[in-house]
């Protein structure tokens, strides 16, 4: 028998045709991406690369370091976090510190309230049916959700006195109950539809198998609903975040936020740029992290019908 | 095991009476189907043996205990859902372990129940897969396997054919009666279908609107329906019926449409009463001689085996089941007769047999 090799079925014109049709869609799709992953991310790296430039190279616009500027700590040195200025005692670097630390106190402890309360919250509107007269779930549901419709400028003056009269003016607890409260509608909503999507079904399988109510929701309903409780927290915590109003609004000394720390650098001299730069690069990197970090659980939790 | 003795049972939904007062007796090893229509309130009163739903009034008793007010988890017993509830962060030998985990069993007897449970249920090749992993009859198997680890009091089933394709039903329904022959476990199986009915109970409880219509055995029901409503649910194609009224003078029979149709001469009917006068397809014959009463044909299916053939008496809708092939053309008129031992008769104003 003769050794023959090599190919014997060809594609034939249709099949050139789809393959054809097929790269061309992959590179227009990818081409899309790609076009809006420049856009999304661009203002992070103009961000980081500011913070390595100077007064002439923020004017002129400078982009690509090295070629179109050198690159020097002068933001991240005024920020007493270069190399050159680690190890000695600084200032601003100890007001940063002391800022950062601030935010993440407040963000971690206000979103995990926030979930903890909110599934609570979410769980009795998935399972159980209220009647208030004429109100029902569906109403209460929507009332929670329009808490997002009022503008937070109209609770400005209220907080105030409230907080003012309460003594929780430039404190943690104060800070983190507000934000607890802003951010708790959205994690009403998205646990909502996590728990409705759990067949009630699972749970009385779950009694009948032995456990008891408490059991079958830490047991069953919990480990099933965590993706969703997972993105829940991690939107609350940027939410938390970045929140500026109310940190600007109720902390002075004591309990003042990271944004409120980079809106305070425009001084009366004009902008600092680079450390302005610097410092806002600083703040975004833990949710920069964090997204990186939890990406598949934050999608896992948004698909909706993710549990079969 | 255990018998399961309900009383008076009665369940509301804020106004609205679903369970009106339900009496069964279902003795220690039997198996139960519960059947009746869409809505008739069979779910909610597997559920609440099951515990699953509270109880309005009466008394259920598994065994020696009174259950009413205990848990799920106190009343040993096991429940397989129409959509098999399976944990979907488990894999399939998690699954079935899981009862046994939560009961804090010892290890090896876990291991052992469940690779038994999986060897009888053919599921062993599937021990670790995740059940999205698996086809319908699959997953209905493991949800068969996890009430079966548990060797329970009762077995709790809800329609649980009702997801799969038929032919798969039919296969499954023979399974689990043979699963129940081997284990001999009290069971109660919830079904709307009454040929699974028909098949797999050693007593049925027909069920309509909260209420126990009758139970007896699958042929109790076929020979003798005590009702209208029980004799047309029982029995495919359904029973005839034809309204008429009871004569007495010569042999008794019943007047419909001006023919007179034969009853057995004990049915305590009086002269001139108002009946439903019942007889299944399967028993009419033909009668070539030209008694019995006539009927114009209006459509005929040949399945092969039987003929099934669609007529009118006057204005009511017959229908016969013939043995042996017949080439009827529609339009043509053929004289039926009745089996007079297999006939029906029902009070025309309460539907009641006679
Ligand atoms: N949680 C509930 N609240 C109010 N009404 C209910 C509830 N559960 C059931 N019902 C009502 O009780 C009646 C009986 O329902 P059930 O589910 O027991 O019927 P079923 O016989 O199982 O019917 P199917 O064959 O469709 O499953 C129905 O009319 C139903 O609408
Ligand atoms: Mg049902």
């Amino acid at each position: 028998m003769s050794a023959e090799t090599g190919q014997i079925f060809k594609d034939a014109a249709p099949d050139l045709k789809f393959r054809a049709k097929w790269y061309t869609r992959r590179v227009l799709i990818y081409g899309t991406l790609l076009f809006w992953t420049v856009i999304c991310l661009f203002p992070i790296y103009w961000t980081a690369t500011t913070s390595f430039k100077i007064a002439p190279d923020v004017m002129q616009g400078h982009l690509i370091p090295w070629a179109d500027f050198e690159p020097a700590w002068r933001g991240w040195r005024s920020l007493g976090l270069s190399p050159q200025t680690i190890f000695e005692t600084s200032t601003v670097r100890e007001e940063f510190l002391k800022r950062f630390t601030n935010s993440v106190i407040t963000s971690l402890a206000a979103s995990a309230l926030a979930v903890v309360l909110g599934s609570m919250a979410a769980y009795g509107l998935s399972r159980f049916t209220y009647r208030l007269k004429f109100i029902k779930n569906r109403d209460i549901s929507f009332f929670f959700l329009s808490q997002l419709i009022l503008p937070p400028v109209v609770l400005a003056l209220p907080f105030l006195v409230l907080y003012k009269e309460l003594a929780l003016l430039d404190s943690h607890i104060g800070l983190i109950l507000l934000y607890t409260l802003m951010v708790l509608p959205i994690v009403i909503w998205i646990m909502r539809d996590q728990f409705s999507a759990i067949p009630v079904e699972l749970e009385e399988a779950a009694l009948v198998d032995g456990l008891s109510v408490w059991k079958a929701f830490l047991q069953i309903v919990l480990p099933i609903a965590l993706p969703g409780m997972i993105a829940a927290f991690i939107l609350s915590l940027v939410l938390c975040w970045n929140e500026y109003f109310f940190a600007a609004l109720l902390t002075s000394t004591d309990a003042k936020t990271i944004p409120v720390m980079v809106a305070s650098q425009t001084g009366s001299q004009g902008i600092n740029w680079w450390s302005m730069a610097a410092l806002s690069f600083a703040a975004i990197l833990p949710l920069v992290i964090i997204g990186i970090v939890l990406e598949r659980f934050i999608i896992k939790g948004m698909a909706a019908g993710a549990v079969k | 095991m255990a018998e399961v003795t309900i009383r008076q049972l009665r369940k509301s939904f804020g106004s609205v009476e679903v369970i009106r007062g339900v009496d069964i007796d279902i003795p220690d090893g039997e198996f139960v189907v519960l059947v009746g229509p869409s809505g008739c309130g069979k779910s909610t009163l597997l559920r609440m043996i099951a515990g699953l739903e509270d109880v309005t009034a009466g008394t259920i008793r598994i065994g020696e205990r009174v259950v009413n007010n205990l848990p799920p988890a106190e009343r040993d017993i096991a429940m397989v859902f129409q959509n098999y509830a399976l944990y979907p962060h488990k894999t399939v030998a998690a699954n079935l372990a899981f009862s046994l985990k939560v009961r804090k069993t010892d290890r090896a007897v876990v291991k052992e129940r469940v690779e038994q449970a999986a060897e009888t249920l053919g599921l062993t090749p599937y021990l670790h897969r995740y059940p999205r992993q698996l086809s319908g009859g699959q997953r209905q198997r493991v949800a068969m396997g996890r009430a079966i680890v548990r060797d329970p009091q009762v077995f709790l089933f809800d329609e649980p054919l009702s997801n799969l394709d038929a032919k798969l039903r039919i296969q499954m329904r023979t399974e689990i009666k043979e699963l129940y022959q081997r284990l001999g476990t009290t069971t109660v199986f919830v079904t709307h279908d009454q040929i699974e009915a028909m098949t797999m109970a050693d007593k049925i409880v027909v069920m309509e609107d909260g209420l126990v219509e009758q139970v007896g055995t699958p042929l109790e029901l076929f020979d003798r329906p005590r009702n209208v409503f029980v004799a047309t649910f029982i029995g495919s194609p359904a029973m005839n019926l034809i309204h008429g009224t009871v004569r007495r003078d010569g042999a008794p029979h019943v007047e419909a449409n001006g023919h007179r149709l034969p009853v057995r001469p004990d049915r305590e009917a009086p002269d001139g009463h108002s009946v439903i006068y019942g007889v299944r397809p399967e028993h009419l014959d033909l009668a070539e001689d030209g008694g019995g009463f006539p009927a114009r044909v209006a459509v005929v299916e040949p399945t092969g085996s039987e003929t099934l053939v669609f007529l009118r008496f006057g204005e009511t809708e017959v229908v016969a089941l013939f043995r042996d092939r017949h080439f009827f053309k529609p339009g043509e008129t053929v004289h039926l007769r009745p089996r007079t031992d297999q006939t029906h008769l029902f009070d025309a104003a309460t539907g009641v047999r006679l």
